[in-house]
């Protein structure tokens, strides 16, 4: 080989080395219900989680173990909502190059797929599937115990409704009773009323006068409206999703039910609620772990809406899981090659398993042994057709 | 009994015999083409659905009169049932009743996941109008939207009426219904009775979807499943094929659904409606009207 061949191919070789880097991709599969009745929270994860990886990709992506950069890419898969459909979707999923996966957004298919993972990192005995779950929207709390590949950044629903029943309790003393109305079949529902509000309401000396109960598809409150009505509640808490929380206010508002105080489930502080029913939701009060109160969240939702989606509680915390994961593969030092794809994905549980603290959109998050979060959030209540800050417990 | 126990019992009759108008539609809607042609379209109560999204576009690009919405939601839905006819009934093989079956359990998937992606699943506002009207009637509240909804559904069956024993056009549907054959042979139109009998279906199950969502005050999909498992109840108790017996049956069902509410709470409400549906299909399988009348 001639000394100008030589020196013109290490030349070459040399230019392409950074462009070779550049080349490498870390996958980070998102999944969740992006079609069906609830298909508006995935489309909302994807977006999110789109405009989080745009934004890490030009600003030079992630570092790898070796030095090198790679750039982040993503694909939002759909699991209706359905928990075979889950099962089958993170199992597609595992077999994929990708490292993690966010999701889902249904807790009724997050406790059976978590179910289908390892329990217990390490146990021989175990053959269930060993890959990390970094959930962003299914909310009913406690989950993450299942198993330790699952970790979550939804927020603790217990800790929000029990600092918003005190601050209730502080800002209406003269209320003293409580009526629950709870969509009976939606497993996030159920558990939000029974095991979070009413407790909450209950430690915080509301007496629960009465309970309403309704089914997702239902068209008719009357009958649910009319107890609410006679009870005569100081506060009313419809824990529900917007379609039939909207019924629900209408129906209430027609039966002249007029509580002091209204309060409503997180899933609700979106926008399907002021979509659906702007004007009979004026007033209701919701915790909620997301709201743009400064210009890193101001930013994250602009960049949100440009890639179609909304910010709400639960796709910012897609956009936050994915910063998360960025900061864990650079400091767990992932390969990101194909030979590494079970070793990296094993980093990046114990990464995550690892961190005590995180920044988040709103401050910062507190991570649990267990894999839960505990967020900041705020109290908002609809004015006027938008979300606005009623109070922010953490100022 | 209490004073109050007596009370809720009669205000969730009124209320389930006046909502159960619009199941009333839609079981005619389900009869009306089973009447003509033998068949089920399992397709009806989403492209009602889908009808009703029309009127809401109107509503919401133009902010148009309640009126005009509930015209267009009628309208879009019968246009909506023309096109099921010609996709899953038209040329599908006569004597395979499964195959429009099964093509109308197509039709129902595809136009539920049209209608969740062009709404992105979310719940919009739909007109109602006399929402805030209450006749008190000592402790009895009536609805003044639902006698709204009540009244526009009798009127829909009454032109209904019309339309059958009235016009030519009836007459000649009824002959299909009777007689299909013999009909051809007289010269009607049989391909032309069916189209007209799925556009007139289809305008009556926007009717009905119109007052659904008008009665709740919110469009969303998930409406479309209550809507086709409703008629379908409704049609096995009052009678394929019967339109008497969809009245009766809608009327009954908005009844017992409520009562049953009422009585047993809203986990058990479901089941025994579905009881009451099976034990009308075991003791009493053509249904309060049905009968046993063959046709060639």
């Amino acid at each position: 080989m001639k000394l100008s061949t030589l020196i013109t191919s290490s030349v070459l070789a040399l230019a392409a080395a950074p462009a070779l880097a550049q080349d490498k991709t870390i996958n980070i599969a998102g999944f969740g219900a992006s079609s069906g009745v609830v298909g508006i929270f995935g489309q909302n994860s994807g977006a999110a989680m789109a405009a989080a990886v745009e934004k890490i990709n030009a600003e030079g992506g992630v570092t790898l173990a070796d030095g090198s950069k790679a750039m982040i890419v993503t694909e939002y898969y759909d699991d209706r909502c359905n928990a075979e459909e889950g099962i089958s979707v993170l199992r597609r999923i595992a077999s994929t190059d990708a490292l993690v996966a966010v999701g889902p957004t249904c807790s009724n298919v997050a406790e059976p797929l978590f179910g289908i993972l390892q329990a217990k990192v390490d146990d021989a005995g175990d053959t269930g599937l060993q890959f990390p779950v970094f959930t962003d929207v299914a909310i009913k709390g406690g989950l993450a115990g299942i198993s330790e590949w699952v970790f979550r950044n939804t927020p603790s629903e217990a800790t929000m409704y029990d600092n918003l029943f005190a601050w209730i309790r502080e800002t209406n003393p003269d209320a003293k009773t409580i009526y629950g109305g709870v969509e009976e079949d939606f497993a996030h529902s159920r558990f939000t009323w029974y095991s979070v509000m009413k407790t909450a309401a209950e430690a915080h000396g509301f007496e629960v006068v009465g309970e309403a109960q309704w089914l997702l598809n239902d068209t008719n409150f009357s009958n649910q409206a009319r107890g609410m009505r006679r009870a005569e509640p100081d506060v009313v808490a419809i824990s529900a999703h917007p379609f039939t929380t909207c019924g629900m206010l209408r129906e209430m508002a027609r039966q002249r039910v007029e509580p002091k105080v209204l309060v409503g489930l997180t899933s609700s502080s979106s926008l399907e609620t002021l979509t659906g029913c702007a004007n009979e939701a004026e007033g209701i009060i919701i915790p909620t772990s997301f709201a743009p109160v400064n210009d890193a969240a101001q930013e994250a939702a602009d960049a949100v809406a440009a890639k179609g989606g909304a910010l709400d509680l639960h796709s910012a915390s897609a956009w936050e899981n994915i910063m998360i994961l960025r900061d864990v593969i650079e400091a767990a030092g992932v390969e990101g090659t194909a030979a590494s794809l079970e070793e990296d994905r094993r980093k990046i549980r114990d990464g995550l398993a690892a961190l005590t603290e995180v920044n988040g959109l709103l401050g910062a998050n507190k991570r649990m042994p267990d894999g839960e979060a505990v967020k900041p959030y705020v109290f908002v209540d609809a004015e006027n057709g938008k979300w606005e800050v009623l109070h922010n417990p953490g100022s | 009994m209490d004073y109050f126990f007596f009370i809720d019992l009669i205000q969730s009759t009124v209320d389930g015999l006046l909502f159960g108008t619009t199941y009333a539609l839609i079981g005619i809607g389900f009869t009306l083409i089973f009447g003509v042609m033998r068949k089920l379209n399992l397709a009806y109560g989403a492209a009602a659905l889908a009808g009703t999204y029309i009127g809401l576009v109107i509503y919401l690009m133009f902010d148009a009169h309640p009126a005009l919405v509930f015209l267009a939601s009628a309208i879009g839905s019968g246009a909506i049932g023309l096109i099921v006819y010609l996709c899953c009934f038209r040329f599908t093989p006569s004597d395979y009743p499964m195959a429009s079956l099964l093509a109308s359990v197509g039709m129902l998937l595809f136009i539920d996941e049209v209608v969740i992606h062009a709404s992105h699943g979310l719940p919009y506002p739909y007109p109602s109008v006399f929402r805030d009207a209450i006749i008190e009637v000592g402790d009895v509240w009536v609805r003044g939207d639902l006698l709204f909804v009540f009244f526009m559904c009798v009127v829909a069956m009454a032109v209904l009426f019309w339309l059958l024993y009235r016009t030519p056009l009836g007459l000649a549907t009824r002959a299909v219904s009777q007689q299909p054959r013999a009909a051809q042979l007289c010269g009607i139109d049989v391909t032309r009775v069916n189209m007209m009998t799925f556009g007139i279906a289809g305008i009556l199950g926007g009717v009905a979807g119109a007052m659904t969502a008008a009665a709740v005050g919110v469009l969303s999909p998930v409406i479309a499943m209550g809507l086709t498992v409703k008629g379908l109840i409704v049609v096995v108790i009052g009678g394929l094929g019967s339109i008497p017996g969809a009245i009766i049956g809608g009327l009954l069902v908005g009844a017992a659904e409520n009562i049953f509410l009422l009585l047993r709470g809203v986990t058990e409400r479901d089941i025994y409606v579905m009881l009451l549906l099976f034990i009308f299909l075991t003791l009493r399988p053509g249904g309060l009207f049905g009968n046993a009348q063959t046709r060639d």
